[in-house]
């Protein structure tokens, strides 16, 4: 059996359904930004997998999940960053206890 | 572009396991350990895929420098005494549930597949033909003459970033 595209955006979709579940259920900061950037990687897949089967000109995908995984790791640094400096008040991995973020 | 059943298959087993694993090991560092296979595995889709420079930048950022970021945050965070011990809330049986019912929707998926109920009107039957010169001359054009405009915003954007995370810290938030 042939792998077309339709594999590579379920694949795209289980990762970012599980990283949606994650995001919402784990309750750990640091468990939580891993599900978002889980959820970009999906999301990344797809473009590649448009670029790969629909697109033989421009590779336009591949541009978008360039740009797309520079912005999501300098987006987790800072979210690490803000986080840290609540952890000291907070004395909590918790996401319950971020609720005034 | 790698059009291989048996890697597809093995990679993609092993993506939702390890993403599994990450999500609900109750050790933060197997949970980050776990999120470095996956990022590496996302790493080998894109090389299957045709696109070898994604690849080499989600195995360098994703796969090398965020987990060091985030195992250097794990090491601060958890510097200090914990004062509470969480209870961990989500049981067994409903990671079990949670497991069997995307392993259920995969299986129902494949079968639709193998027996072709799926038009396959909107896949493109031309596969990408690109060899490693072509990919970087692509990327090239892409950013430097059809994005152009988005790739000054995203510098300027990473630009405001580290300023502002300067001025945060100055501040003493």
């Amino acid at each position: 059996m042939d792998i077309t595209i339709y594999h590579y955006l379920f694949i795209g979709l289980l990762l970012f359904l599980c990283g949606l579940i994650g995001s919402v259920l784990v309750k750990n900061v640091i468990k939580v930004l891993i599900s978002i950037e889980f959820m970009l990687m999906g999301v990344n897949i797809n473009f590649v997998a448009f670029a790969s089967f629909c697109d033989n000109i421009t590779f336009d995908g591949y541009i978008f999940a360039l740009f797309y995984m520079g912005i999501g790791a300098v987006e987790l640094a800072v979210a690490i960053y803000i986080f840290y400096l609540m952890y000291q008040k907070k004395q909590s991995d918790s996401i319950d206890k971020y609720s005034d973020l | 572009m790698i059009d291989n059943p048996v890697i597809f298959y093995s990679a993609s087993f092993l993506l939702i396991l390890f993403v599994l694993g990450a999500l609900f090991a109750r050790n933060i560092i197997y949970s980050l350990l776990c999120s470095v296979v996956v990022f590496f595995l996302g790493a080998l889709f894109f090389y299957v895929l045709g696109s070898e420079y994604n690849a080499i930048i989600q195995a360098a950022v994703y796969g090398l420098a965020v987990p060091v970021l985030i195992g250097i945050s794990i090491m601060f965070w958890h510097n200090g005494k914990e004062k509470e011990k969480r209870a961990e809330k989500f049981t067994i049986p409903y990671i079990t549930l949670m497991c069997a019912g995307i392993f259920v929707l995969a299986f129902v998926y494949l079968v639709m597949m193998s027996v072709a109920m799926v038009p396959d009107t909107f896949c493109i039957k031309e596969l990408a033909q690109v060899n490693a010169f072509d990919n970087i001359s692509v990327f090239a054009k892409g950013i430097f003459v059809n994005y152009v405009w988005a790739f000054e915003l995203v510098s300027l954007l990473l630009t405001i970033v580290i300023a502002g995370l300067s001025l945060f810290k100055k501040r003493g938030a």
